[in-house]
């Protein structure tokens, strides 16, 4: 269904983002609610942002594939301002949380966390995959884990 | 294996001849860059007892050194170049440009501006958003640009369980630091109460853990050392100067507070100085946001890693307000980018160099002889650079 999707729907569907012919499939993905990461199919590392060659071995047999979705908060702010965005009201400090993901040590991926108060949202809790409506497109955001705290 | 090495062949071979700045203001000025840049880069010229003619390199930003050369007038330069902040950068190819013989005496400079990007009030002046459209943004999910600093500082609490109050020690130096600077954009004394109240803006840093936005320029003559030894004011010769950076520099991918640029610069910089901590008079952190003051502190090797704020602690001077570190070596004395204003380091190198030329007035630390100045933070921007009197 998404190779349907033009390059020009993707830049008219995802204003303001980082697309390139090499996240462009990354951004196909989210339309699908895969969220999907460069991995080398030579050597098996993964890599983000997404490149056009493995950074270890400089295959360029680098192929955007799906994630579990599960890590664990790594870095987190609460913004009491920021850039406007549908459904994000800074009256309540916007959680923006950094996710080590389970895949590979050091390998992140950067979003909101929901469904928790502030207060919980806190380096080193476990969180999982989940998606929100943002202006008509689906954004990758986590949730914490089922009573799991680390 | 590390390509880091105390090769360092230009040594002590070239020179800052002079530095100007126009003082800074936290308001929108009503000029533009090209006058900010055309007042302190010819009073520079003057100073050091050149005229245009002179000049045969150029180096700059805003505006553009073919803007520049057109503005001031400046017959015929061989090597001109347009690199990325902090400063330092500036400094270290301006130097190898002199030293390699590009050219001989180069024109530095760089013009903190209030800009959308930075404070919406800039907004106010209508000149200032042409360009620059609002909402053009990945929007908030992302922790590009300022908002990283913000989110290793919550890593660096988690980290080390450190108190807000850290943080604070640091916006009370720098502000301490700028009431004996008439060019700085806020004087007046700052509490850790006043501190604790500031506006949150993104949890874990306020409104005071942030670089103040700012109009005003900075300029810098570099030329050989043999020839800033003939022109009108002492000369301050680059000990070394180095950029640091490592493979996963993005900010949400960046390996460790303890790996990151700051590493880097440190191991090149201290292989290639002739000084280090020990051997300074005064130290120039970059303060653009407060967490990266204590972790170059940590970085340097002034403490070990977490202890930044105790190290402030220990060496607080309480009648001054400031930290004097063992009662004697000042921290960014010019009020730093908190306080005199975010000048991308160009305020604690012009304060270098006035400081090591005995120019610093009633901030004058006396015979100082060395500078260590380590610019800019994590990510792309960690520089460093070390000056000594001739």
């Amino acid at each position: 269904m998404t190779d349907l999707i033009t390059d020009a729907d993707l830049v008219r569907l995802f204003p303001g983002q980082p697309l390139t012919h090499d996240s462009a499939a990354h951004y196909r993905g989210r339309l699908e609610q895969r969220l999907l990461i460069n991995r080398c199919t030579d050597c098996g590392t993964w890599q983000q942002p997404p490149f056009p060659i493995c950074p270890k071995c400089w295959s360029t047999a680098v192929v955007p594939t799906e994630v579990a979705g599960t890590g664990t908060i790594h870095l987190v702010v609460f913004l009491y301002q920021g850039p406007p965005a549908p459904g994000v009201d800074y009256s309540t400090p916007y959680p923006v949380a950094t996710i080590e993901l389970d895949e590979q040590p050091g390998l992140r991926f950067t979003s909101t966390v929901i469904g928790a108060p502030n207060d919980d949202i806190v380096i080193g809790k476990r969180v999982t995959l989940d998606w929100i409506d943002r202006a008509g497109t689906p954004l990758p955001v986590f949730r914490l884990a089922e009573g799991a705290a680390t | 294996m590390s390509t880091i090495s105390s090769h360092n062949p230009m040594k002590n071979a070239v020179a800052f001849a002079g530095a100007a700045t126009t003082g800074f203001v936290a308001k929108n000025s009503g000029r533009s860059q090209a006058s900010l840049a055309a007042q302190a880069c010819t009073d520079v010229i003057k100073a050091c007892g050149l005229t245009a003619a002179d000049i045969d390199g150029i180096c700059g930003m805003v505006p553009s050194p073919p803007e520049m050369q057109t503005m001031l007038g400046i017959p015929r330069v061989t090597w001109f170049d347009n690199p990325v902040m902090p400063v330092v950068n500036a400094v270290a190819v301006a130097t190898a440009a002199v030293f390699s013989g590009l050219c001989q005496t180069v024109l530095v400079y760089h013009t903190p501006y209030r800009l959308p990007w930075n404070t919406a009030s800039s907004l106010q002046d209508p000149f200032r958003g042409i360009g620059m459209p609002a909402g053009s943004g990945p929007g908030p999910e992302s922790i590009f640009g300022g908002v990283g600093y913000t989110a290793w500082a919550s890593r660096y609490i988690h980290e080390y369980n450190v108190p807000r109050e850290h943080f604070g020690l640091v916006a009370i130096n720098d502000r301490s630091n700028a009431a004996r600077n008439p060019g700085a954009a806020k004087r007046t004394p700052l509490t850790m109460e006043d501190y604790l109240s500031a506006r949150m803006i993104r949890w874990p840093l306020c409104m005071l853990d942030m670089d103040l936005p700012v109009d005003g320029a900075d300029a810098f003559i570099i030329t050989t050392a043999e020839r800033a030894r003939d022109l009108a004011l002492p000369p301050v010769l680059v000990n070394a100067v180095t950029l640091g950076m490592v493979e996963k520099n993005q900010e949400d991918q960046t390996p460790s507070l303890r790996n990151h640029g700051q590493q880097v610069v440190v191991d090149a910089l201290r292989a290639k100085s002739d000084f280090w901590t020990d051997g300074t008079d005064i130290y120039f952190p970059y303060d653009g946001f407060t967490p990266i003051t204590l972790n170059w502190f940590e970085n340097t090797g002034w403490c070990g890693p977490g202890e930044g704020g105790q190290f402030v602690e220990a060496n607080w001077n309480a009648e001054q307000q400031r930290i004097l570190i063992d009662g004697r070596i000042p921290v960014n004395p010019h009020g730093g980018a908190l306080s005199e204003g975010g000048s991308q380091a160009s305020g604690h190198i012009r304060e270098a160099v006035h400081q090591l030329q005995g120019l610093a007035g009633e901030r004058q630390v006396d015979g100082a002889r060395t500078a260590l100045i380590t610019a800019g933070g994590y990510f792309f921007n960690a520089q460093g650079l070390t000056l000594v009197s001739d």
